[in-house]
């Protein structure tokens, strides 16, 4: 098992270094420039040239990018144009924040997704499937945009329960974790019910009734735990939607992780933090993705790592 | 943002007046003794937040500082006029120019930090100080600054102890803070169509002004169709601007005759304007040669180059331009690569604004045909050597009567040539919370009178709150 973890975990290092590749490519290609962006086009020429000589944006592409991948193998991810501080301690002072947005919002995806899955999976074409399913389809429907202030007038500014913005105790990440895990929890809830009906048809739900097990124990005992393998699999999956709703969601609640920066850098062709930033998400997608695996070990008793 | 901000926590020489005009701020008295030097006598007992008294000393440390290579203080670029700073002794400084330079006091609205300020690029971290009514105590990027008072300024009774300006990114929800009342204030930050929904909530006041942000349509004299007149007058008698002022400003701005709003003590008032008028628009066209087919298209068609922004807006135009036969395309880019591309002159037509305009000198930075990509911001290469004479004369003239009338030319000129179509000045909109007092509004959007802000009601902690983008 740990040889197949270290493996997995050495596979990580073509995957950083595609992303960092593509999206080195990507922020150097797109038009705009990052001296302009801080000394205004005013700038006199002599300031302009200074500036690129002093952050190495005047060497050719090649090298810059050579030099970029050369920090990145020890660990370096350059300093930021703009903050004039290293990448790797903006991130390190913002993912905290990100992961306790993106982890509430999963945590609140599964809470919603368990009970209405099994309503509708348990009895399909009900009134309770019907109603489950409704609220899936406008929960995939509404854009986190449109949600989150919906959620804040109605709990923030009506109902007086909740903070409206920031990032503070528990309370502040309610509404953001519900705005986040809310398309989440109704695609896994389809996919929670999807699976339940395709257990209910198995040999062995067959089997488990017949020998006298209710209906509702043999749905826990036996096809819950089925059911459940594919819906760890698209927890990973969906981990990568999930992060990318936190870029959006850290916007509308002024909720201070990397999504912000990365934003707020992409205006202003602040490169080595578009590029620490992507990185970050795209390693902690791959490694989310490790650990899908290794929870899906522990449902499945078919999936032996060795 | 920040230079709202800065002119909360520094004091410069001379500041910007209401009208466009500099005031003394920190000096007492300025003389003039020939066209290329200004003497700055300053005031005694000013003193930083720490209580040291600023002096010329401190003042020639500024200046020196941001003219330092190393320091690529963006503020380089404004003093390019500088010939030399110097302090005869402590409460006076001498400016002066390389050649005569009407706008040379424009040089002394730059905040004065204390003797030993390290450079922002040796990046300690540490806020500067200033001699302004406020100091900075607390500051995260991308979420808040806190100001709090500077002990040693004369402030009024009643004014706030401290404010926490937050960033909220999101147009909607700086709205929903205001209402909750988490926010007191915001300005000129707050989306038009909100406004009605916040004006009816009993405890927010919204005060509109009239600003001087001026919208303007640039054409590129580099497309050969553009250069002539007629179309340009065609496109201006196009656009319905009183429509666009009520339905997208909401009545939030006034018809623009010029790049000088009405308040500024060079403004011309009595200058060609372009009401709207289809059938002129279809007049001019006929006669430029590019006759109606039969489906009304003149076979002219033009690419508009926007940010997300300003889409809608190009959207309008669009509609608008095509009742007279003038097919637009809209190229709409994210706003870095749409502002690199404005910047180097890449555009048929773009609608942008400039901000707090306050000197004339403006219209030599904007049309004077040596200041073309990449040397200014004359971005749609206009040239007319009529235009260059009277911006150089406006540029280098000292004496105030005569300057006004050189500038009433180059306006009559501006709107007869049509380099810009003149659009709207945006109206400065400030949302507060009904418990504050004494918001005094100033045309280019200065937020100074927070500093005098008084709290009818003060919750426990005494502190209004001020949301920023």
């Amino acid at each position: 098992m740990i040889n197949r973890l270290v493996r997995r975990l050495f596979a990580l290092i073509p995957v950083a270094v595609g992303v960092a590749t593509l999206t080195f490519a990507i922020i150097h290609l797109v038009p705009g420039d990052p001296v302009v962006a801080m000394l205004g086009e005013t700038a006199a020429p002599s300031d302009v040239v200074g500036m690129r000589h002093s952050l190495g944006l005047d060497r050719s592409l090649l090298e810059q990018y050579a030099a970029f991948l050369g920090g990145l193998a020890v660990g370096n991810l350059g300093e930021s144009i703009s903050y004039r501080k290293p990448v790797s301690q903006l991130i390190a002072e913002r993912f905290p924040a990100t992961i306790e947005l993106a982890a509430a919002g999963m945590l609140v995806a599964i809470l919603l997704a368990f009970p209405l899955g099994l309503i509708a999976g348990s009895n399909p074409g009900g009134a309770g499937d019907l109603s489950a399913m409704g609220f899936a389809i406008v929960g995939i429907s509404v854009p986190h945009i449109y949600l989150g202030p919906l959620l804040m007038i109605l709990f923030s500014l009506d109902l007086r329960w909740l903070p409206l913005t920031g990032r503070g105790g528990l309370d502040h990440l309610v509404l953001p974790a519900a705005t986040l895990g809310t398309a989440l929890a109704a695609i896994l809830a389809r996919m929670l019910r999807q699976s339940l009906i395709r257990v209910r048809e198995s040999d062995y739900m067959r089997t488990a009734l017949s020998k006298g097990l209710s209906a509702r124990a043999a749905l826990f005992r036996h096809g819950l735990k089925n059911a459940l393998t594919s819906i760890v699999t698209i927890v990973g999956l969906q981990m990568g939607a999930l992060l990318s709703g936190t870029l959006i969601t850290e916007i509308i609640f002024s909720w201070p992780g990397i999504g912000r920066l990365l934003i707020t850098a992409i205006g202003a062709r602040d490169y080595p933090v578009v590029e620490g930033c992507v990185l970050t998400f795209a390693m902690t997608y791959v490694v989310v993705n490790i650990a899908t695996d290794l929870v899906y070990a522990l449902v499945d008793p078919r999936v032996r790592i060795s | 943002m920040s230079s709202r901000i800065n002119e909360l926590i520094f004091d410069s020489l001379v500041r910007n007046g209401r009208n466009g005009q500099f005031v003394g701020r920190l000096a007492q008295s300025i003389e003039h003794p020939s066209p290329t030097k200004t003497v700055y006598h300053l005031n005694h007992g000013v003193r930083f937040s720490d209580g040291r008294e600023l002096t010329a000393r401190d003042v020639l440390f500024t200046y020196n500082s941001i003219l330092a290579p190393e320091s690529m203080s963006p503020k380089r670029a404004s003093l390019e006029e500088l010939k030399s700073i110097e302090a005869p002794d402590d409460y006076t400084v001498v400016i002066t120019v390389a050649h005569p330079y009407a706008p040379a006091v424009e040089i002394a609205t730059e905040g004065i930090v204390p003797v030993g300020t390290p450079l922002p690029a040796q990046g300690t971290g540490a806020a500067p100080m200033g001699s302004g009514p406020f100091k900075m105590v607390a500051y995260s990027r991308d979420e808040f600054l806190r100001l709090e008072r500077n002990p040693y300024y004369p402030h009024p009774p009643g004014a706030a102890q401290s404010i926490l300006f937050k960033i909220v990114p999101d147009p909607t929800v700086r709205a929903l803070e205001l209402a909750e009342g988490v926010c007191d204030f915001a300005g000129n930050n707050i989306q038009n169509d909100v406004l009605p929904w916040l004006a009816a909530d009993r405890s927010i006041e919204i005060s509109k002004t009239p600003g001087n942000t001026y919208r303007y349509l640039s054409f590129n004299f580099r497309n050969p169709r553009l250069r002539d007149l007629r179309v340009r007058r065609a496109i201006a008698y196009a656009i319905d601007r009183n429509a666009i002022v009520s339905t997208v400003l909401l009545g939030n701005g006034r018809m623009a005759t010029g790049m000088l709003s009405p308040e500024s003590w060079a403004y011309e008032g009595n200058v060609t304007t372009y009401s709207y008028d289809p059938r002129k628009a279809r007049q001019l066209l006929d006669e430029a040669g590019y006759p109606a087919a039969k489906d009304g298209t003149r076979g002219l068609r033009f690419e508009f180059k926007t940010s997300p922004e300003g889409a809608r807006i190009g959207e309008i135009f669009q509609a608008m331009l095509q009742r007279v036969g003038i097919e637009l395309t809209i190229r709409t880019l994210e706003f870095a690569t749409y502002y690199a591309d404005i910047q180097a002159g890449n555009f048929d037509l773009t609608s942008l604004q400039w901000v707090g305009i306050n000197d004339p000198n403006q219209y030599y930075r904007v049309f004077d045909s040596k200041k073309t990509p990449p040397h200014g911001e004359n971005r749609g290469y206009y040239s007319n050597p009529e235009m260059d004479r009277l911006v150089e004369a406006g540029k280098t003239t000292i004496d105030p009567d005569a300057r006004k009338r050189i500038y009433a030319q180059v306006q009559q000129l501006a709107a007869d040539d049509l380099p810009y179509v003149s659009l709207w000045w945006v109206d400065n909109v400030a949302v507060m919370n009904r418990r504050l007092a004494g918001f005094e509004a100033y045309p280019n959007g200065s937020l100074r009178s927070l500093a005098t802000l008084k709290l009818a009601a003060p919750d426990s902690s005494g502190q209004p709150v001020a949301s920023i983008q």
